[in-house]
């Protein structure tokens, strides 16, 4: 663990939860409303990279894992925010990092999940496939399916 | 003056891939531009969690046909992240020499690609004819020429022949060569400094808050080299990042040169290495444990991230994938906005050989609703023809000839 890790650690240490260290890697639990902050923090403040982010289906929700990667270390730093099923929204970091306009909106594709504040949430994959509708999201399991025409 | 539109896509009947752009303009100027994917979107992800882990990497493989190593040698990063399972030595030259011979074709890909796009043919004609020795490298190695499917979790699924080292070497040096060549071509070359220079900027501030991977962000002199950031096998060998400042497409082309020069030099390293370094290739991996892991390698055109979350069963719960051209492509938001449309196409394409195939018949519409057919390609390379025509001052261009009249 690098000294900027372990001040980003001690900075946040009660916004931060459920922390797993492996070895340049660490994920954490952090809450939708700090996620703002936190990505403030790891991108303007440590120099962090946004590699991408990734959504899952979990049995009690959605959760999305944003990847900052610190390229001086090599060290991956890994907030989760988990979101519901029945109204999966999260606070869109893209006015802060444009890297992450495009994999907003693939998530809000795939996933639906809603990203409050991206300037412009559209679908990215699937926006000019017949057989899929605005609201079919297809990587979720209870999909919306589009009825066959 | 009235803005046009100009659509290009999504179709190209020259390669595999789709990608459609819409162009604004001004006059000659793009003032803006708008991307639209999911043309070719295959739902790799969403496959890979029906297959068990050896078997997704030979699925991960076909995601791309020119890099193609790239993405088994993140996955494989990816689930040996899990468990940290231990590579063997000999496995560890193998996996880098295989993902040094892809660079140099890719960056040769590219080059012969870029010469094409901007009128200079011979280029594209070397290029391509170095590119195929590595091509008969990879079969002589891998029995592939294209997908070679070497990799495995823990180590690689075949051992290098020893006996082929004294065949490799002379195709090295013979790359080395001529890359020295095209290098000093395009130092001294009036017409590709004058063509290419300042062309399609890409600054480092953009490319950071774009988080642009590879040689786009290292041409705009952001220092990201995941081969020497990340470590694992490339701790083993000594490696230079090349970094650039200006950003334009005549840094990305001359980086992309040097490139090739450098992995000639790792590729020898390795197959020093192979006579001393003996024993197991394959470390084998039984079982992989419920937890999730972050792969990445530095593919020719950026950083390849893969991520697995396992249950503990034979297939990943969760297997997120991401290209390097997934963050360098909306760069182009940046980068083509205020240059004239002629410099458009090898704008397109100096970030990524795979979706800038846009050398095709766009249809204009002006302000009055009447229909103009262009050729991207043809004003690129009459551009070239005329700084050709200028630069050597023996032959008058047409344009000249119209000031004299």
């Amino acid at each position: 663990m690098s000294d900027k890790g372990t001040e980003f650690f001690e900075k946040f240490q009660d916004k931060i939860t459920r922390v797993i260290k492996k070895p340049r890697r660490n994920y954490f639990n952090v809450k939708n409303e700090d996620i703002w902050e936190i990505a403030d923090y790891l991108f303007n403040t440590m120099g962090c990279r946004l590699s991408v982010c990734t959504a899952t289906e979990v049995y009690d929700g959605l959760e999305v894992l944003y990847h900052f990667s610190d390229d001086t270390t090599g060290i991956y730093y890994n907030p989760r925010v988990k979101t519901s099923l029945e109204n999966p929204e999260i606070n869109s970091i893209t006015p802060l990092i444009e890297g992450a306009n495009w994999i907003e909106r693939e998530m809000y594709d795939l996933f639906g999940i809603k990203f409050k504040g991206h300037p412009d949430l559209k679908k990215l994959l699937t926006i000019n496939n017949p057989h899929f509708s605005e609201d079919d999201h297809p990587m979720r399991f209870n999909r919306n399916r589009t009825k066959e025409k | 003056m009235s803005k046009c539109r100009i659509p290009l896509g999504p179709f190209h009947p020259l390669l595999e891939e789709a990608e459609f752009f819409d162009i604004k303009v001004e006059g000659e100027k793009v003032v803006d531009i708008e991307m639209e994917t999911g043309w070719m979107h295959r739902g790799h992800e969403k496959i890979s969690e029906t297959k068990s882990y050896t078997q997704s990497i030979f699925l991960v493989e076909r995601i791309c046909g020119i890099c193609s190593t790239s993405h088994p040698f993140a996955a494989t990063h990816a689930m040996e992240d899990i468990d940290n399972v231990e590579i063997p030595e000999r496995a560890q030259y193998i996996r880098i020499f295989i993902g040094e011979m892809e660079r140099i074709h890719s960056h040769l890909l590219w080059l012969g690609l870029a010469g094409h796009f901007i009128g200079y043919d011979t280029l594209w004609m070397w290029a391509w004819r170095y590119r195929e020795p590595v091509l008969q490298i990879f079969e002589k190695v891998s029995g592939n020429r294209n997908h070679y499917a070497m990799f495995r979790v823990g180590g690689v699924s075949r051992d290098f022949d020893n006996a082929l080292i004294p065949e490799i070497h002379p195709t090295l040096d013979m790359i080395e060569k001529k890359m020295l060549m095209i290098a000093g071509a395009a130092k001294d070359d009036p017409v590709l400094r004058s063509r290419l220079k300042g062309v399609g900027v890409l600054t480092k501030e953009d490319a950071i808050n774009y988080c642009a991977t590879g040689p786009t962000a290292r041409a705009s002199g952001v220092d990201i080299d995941v081969r020497r950031d990340d470590g694992l096998e490339y701790d083993l060998i000594n490696l230079d990042v090349i970094v650039l400042p200006n950003g334009d497409v005549y840094d990305k082309l001359v980086l992309r040169v040097l490139e090739i020069i450098e992995s000639v030099k790792i590729a020898r390293q390795c197959l020093d290495a192979f006579p001393k370094v003996g024993g197991e290739y394959l470390n084998k991996v039984k079982h992989i444990s419920p937890g999730e892991g972050i792969g990445r390698y530095e593919a020719p055109r950026g950083e390849v991230f893969h991520y697995i979350r396992s249950d503990g069963s034979n297939r990943p719960l969760r297997h997120k994938v991401r290209a390097p051209s997934f963050s360098n492509i909306p760069t182009y938001k940046a980068s083509c906005v205020g240059i004239p449309l002629a410099d458009a196409l090898i704008t397109l394409a100096a970030v990524d050989p795979c979706y800038c195939c846009t050398e095709r018949s766009i249809r204009v519409v002006d302000k009055n609703n009447k229909k103009l057919e262009h050729n991207l390609l043809t004003m690129s390379r009459e551009k070239t023809a005329h700084i050709k025509k200028v630069v050597a001052g023996s032959e008058k261009t047409p344009i000249d000839r119209i000031f004299e009249d």
